[in-house]
């Protein structure tokens, strides 16, 4: 059953509850639902899932923007329930009319909602019914409309009365009499848009206001049975897969002489010995630590929106255009909505954010907009983009603090190492960028230790080694074909002892598809429990970026031995000078991860490491 | 006499307007349109100066982290009840009315503009908007759970004690130490205390970061010592309060020491 129904106003005070359901919810699964979900610029989706400790919820929710309401229903995620969605758009009606701002309760609702949920249910359960038999049932035409006109009187009265529930018509016969006796506009006007659904819904099974429960419903056994076959494969699949260890041999060359070991990892090599002379590179201040300076470019930007807006005002008349500027639309449709929509997520996929992203974000903002008022001398277009100005913003800004110095500091003061671990595919400028890190803590006066845990890529321990050699900072290292997660957990040890406030673990780049390869990983994360999993990822990446992200969060989940896996905390987007005004995946990576840009990395040298700025990154995506 | 009187005024006046109506006969019409232009956009100036005034004058901003218990401050102030609960806010409550407790006084009461901003994070950037028209911050503090957030709670207010909106207008500043009716809340010293302790590393951190950080234009205290709120350039001090009980009597009255009636 339903578990609980709010209405509260996007200032977040509670307007009305459920109080004959009045269930304790376990967890707080509205409040998880506004910070993780809505204010997350996901309000697009469907609906959001809960879980808490002996409770799993599904949330499911409408805005009513033009009054800055939000009703939600909650219920066990076991209940299909088909209803919700009618009833969450009934209550929305409904309880619009009665809404007044200076009102804080509104009790006398209790009544309405009674009526409108048994009619949800008696609709869901008619579904059910002509589902089963396969063809449409009509005899509860004339009960239903009964009921639906009472809870639209009632509505209507209401509100005319001020709140006296008493006077509602009891039934269709009543109500004809109230028609003609008052020949009221507004009760005639609530009637006239309930009966064409009505007919519609009982008429035939395609009615419109039926389609969509009608669909989920058939798209539910068909996943129920479907589901179960594919769910079978897939185990076997999984099953099947061999678990072996790659072994390296040394590769025999036709025209050279065999050696007898690839392994060069001792301690000390050949040309080792003179680079040690070599001073500490230091090539002054990392970019961490400059100033950026902002050049205004909104002239460019109100060119842009101009040109939109020429589109716009071809389609309509000059004169209605300019009327409705001057006067301010009414209320804004999804309709409306459309074509500034559509040119604003191609605009962003030009900007290479990701599509599944950008169609994301284009639906959570025609959410956010949607049956909002249009202020005067304002075009559709503008409207849209300052809402996805606020948007974008609001998904980069970080939701946590980004300051690694301060933590740090207070791993310094528990008197044990801060363990960074660097994840990512491969070829991204994992090392690179460590180097970077390590040198702009090193500005700090924080004691850096490397550890070289890329134990599977021929070069790789070398490579570090020589970035270490120039930052003449240590390097702990362990050759190649060890378990990676041992080495770390040797190299942390080593770093307290010889008391290094930060260690930064470089691993081997990995596909987000390689199962063994993963769970080496989570292997690797769950033995050292990081302070700091940062997720080095291309700028370049377009559509990919998606999977990669959320394909390492799922396998570092999934893989993980420990109950409550760790994710990625941070990102590191790499080569970001390269890609001009490419910034999408910065911002398809933050949706996608929730986790925020920690670093960027911008050019060749070690002083090339910068702060994500958000405001020229959205200036960026929608010029 | 006095009809006398009055007749000579009515001549006099009468004369005054002639010489009036000629003098306007002779100027030419458009500096005459353009004096009663320049008349009338000089009053609409003041006007709006005026009303902008008023409304920096009292502004009161309700901050503090997600789940400290503003929106329930925010209607017990306005409404003297917290209503049905409340759940976490997506979009600044804002109002201007006086105060519930003092709506039974007699005499005229100035209003207060109340805003109640949301803590969740991703919404921190919009404070700004709201900071320059401040004449009082209450930052809001769950004394019960207060441990758990006491590190975002300072970095959250140091933060807003190093903008240079707060500094530079010297905007007192409430540590409000909400939900004191549990048995379980933490003292106001202690509060005091641990929050000073945590300011004190994130000035050493931020400090190493400072050039890199164009949002805190100013550091907070005095180099070489311990940082303690009185340090501050705007004046900070500290309260308890019970949103949920209606026990905000430290609070009304900070509101009112800094809106004046």
């Amino acid at each position: 059953m339903l578990e609980q129904l709010l209405i509260f106003t996007r200032g977040g005070l509670i307007l009305w509850t459920c109080k004959e359901i009045g269930n304790a919810l376990r967890g707080s699964p509205i409040d998880t639902l506004i910070r993780s979900c809505l204010l997350e610029e996901r309000s697009g989706a469907a609906s959001y899932n809960y879980d808490a400790p002996g409770a799993s919820y599904t949330l499911k929710w409408t805005f009513h923007n033009e009054l800055g309401l939000v009703f939600v229903a909650v219920y066990q995620r076991i209940l299909h329930l088909l209803y919700v969605d009618d009833l969450l758009a009934m209550v929305k009606r409904e309880f619009s009319e009665i809404y007044d701002p200076k009102r804080t309760s509104y009790s006398d609702f209790d009544d309405i909602f009674q009526q409108l949920k048994k009619e949800a249910e008696a609709r869901a359960e008619e579904m059910k019914k002509s589902k089963q038999v396969g063809k449409p049932v009509n005899n509860n035409l004339v009960k239903k409309q009964g009921q639906v006109m009472k809870g639209s009187m009632d509505g209507s009265n209401k509100k005319n009365s001020g709140g006296d529930s008493e006077n509602g018509g009891g039934d269709g016969e009543n109500l004809k009499g109230h028609l003609l006796e008052n020949g009221n506009f507004n009760k005639n006007h609530v009637i006239n848009r309930e009966l064409p659904r009505m007919v519609n819904s009982n008429g035939k099974e395609n009615g419109s206001s039926n389609v969509g429960a009608f669909d989920v419903n058939k798209l539910q056994k068909i996943r129920g049975k479907g589901g179960k076959k594919t769910d079978a494969t897939v185990n076997k699949g999984s099953k099947v897969e061999p678990k072996k260890k790659v072994v390296k041999k040394n590769r025999v060359w036709d025209d050279s002489p065999i050696e007898p070991k690839l392994d060069f990892t001792d301690p000390v090599s050949e040309n080792g010995e003179e680079n040690i002379a070599i001073v500490a590179a230091d090539q002054g201040e990392s970019m961490m630590d400059k100033e950026e300076i902002m050049s205004s470019e909104s002239e460019s930007e109100e060119e842009d929106i101009g040109k939109n807006g020429k589109v716009e005002t071809k389609k309509k008349g000059w004169f209605s255009s300019m009327f409705q500027s001057i006067a301010g639309k009414s209320n804004l449709e999804k309709a409306d909505l459309k074509p500034a929509l559509k040119a604003l997520k191609d605009r962003l996929m030009t900007k290479n954010v990701a599509e599944e992203i950008a169609e994301k974000l284009c639906e959570s903002v025609a959410a956010s907009l949607e049956g909002k008022k249009l202020a005067s001398f304002t075009r559709i277009s503008s409207t849209v983009q300052a809402a996805m100005e606020e948007a974008l913003v609001r998904i980069l800004t970080p939701r946590r603090s980004i300051d690694i110095l301060r933590d740090v500091h207070a791993a310094q003061e528990q008197g044990k190492p801060y363990v960074a671990v660097f994840v990512g595919v491969n070829g991204v400028g994992k090392s690179t960028n460590l180097a970077k890190v390590a040198y702009w803590l090193q500005q700090h006066k924080i004691k850096v230790m490397m550890a070289a845990c890329d134990t599977f890529r021929s070069g790789a321990v070398e490579q570090l080694r020589t970035h270490a050699r120039r930052l003449q900072i240590p390097i702990f290292e362990k050759g190649y074909e060890k378990d990676p997660a041992i080495v770390a957990k040797e190299a942390i040890q080593e770093a307290s002892r010889n008391g290094s406030d930060v260690v930064l673990v470089d691993t081997a780049g990995r596909m987000q598809d390689n199962e063994p390869l993963m769970r080496a990983l989570s292997k690797l994360i769950y033995v050292n429990s990081p302070d700091l999993i940062l997720f080095v990822g291309e700028a370049l990446v377009g559509n990919d970026a998606v999977d990669q992200l959320s394909k390492f969060n799922q396998k570092l989940a999934d893989l993980s031995p420990s109950p409550n896996p760790r994710l990625i905390d941070g990102i590191l987007l790499t080569k970001f000078d390269t890609i001009d005004d490419k910034v999408g995946a910065a911002l398809s990576m933050v949706y996608i991860s929730g986790a925020p840009v920690m670093f960027v990395g911008c050019g060749q040298s070690y002083t090339d490491l910068k702060k994500l700025n958000v405001k020229s990154i959205v200036k960026t995506l929608l010029k | 006499m006095d009809k006398e009187k009055i007749e000579e005024l009515k001549i006099q006046m009468h004369k005054r307007l002639n010489e009036a109506q000629e003098f306007i006969q002779q100027v030419p019409p458009i500096q005459l349109y353009a004096a009663i232009g320049v008349v009338l956009f000089t009053t609409f100036l003041f006007t709006i100066i005026r009303l902008f005034k008023r409304k920096s004058a009292n502004t009161v901003v309700l901050t503090g982290l997600s789940g400290s218990g503003k929106t329930v401050l925010f209607y017990q102030l306005r409404d003297g009840s917290p209503h049905q609960g409340t759940v976490t806010s997506m979009e600044p409550n804002e109002g201007t009315f006086v105060l519930h407790s003092e709506t039974t006084k007699k005499g005229k009461v100035k209003p207060v503009h109340l805003v109640d901003f949301p803590g969740h994070s991703r919404l921190r950037t919009k404070l700004d908007d709201f900071l320059p028209q401040a004449a009082a911050i209450i930052f809001v503090v769950d004394a019960v759970e207060f441990l758990p957030n006491c590190r975002a709670a300072s970095e959250f207010l140091y933060d807003i004690l190093t903008k240079a909106n707060v500094v530079k207008k010297k905007i007192p500043l409430l540590l409000l130490c909400n939900k004191v009716d549990k048995i379980t809340a933490h003292t106001k010293d202690f509060i005091r205390k641990q929050l000073e302790k945590e300011i004190e590393k994130l000035r050493a951190s931020r400090t190493a970061l400072s050039s890199a950080d164009i949002a805190n234009e100013y550091t907070l205290g005095i180099p070489g010592e311990a940082f303690a709120f009185s340090q501050c350039h705007n004046k900070v001090t500290i309260a308890e309060a019970s949103g949920l009980t209606g026990d905000i009597s430290q609070l009304e009255q900070f509101i009112r020491e800094h809106v004046k009636p």
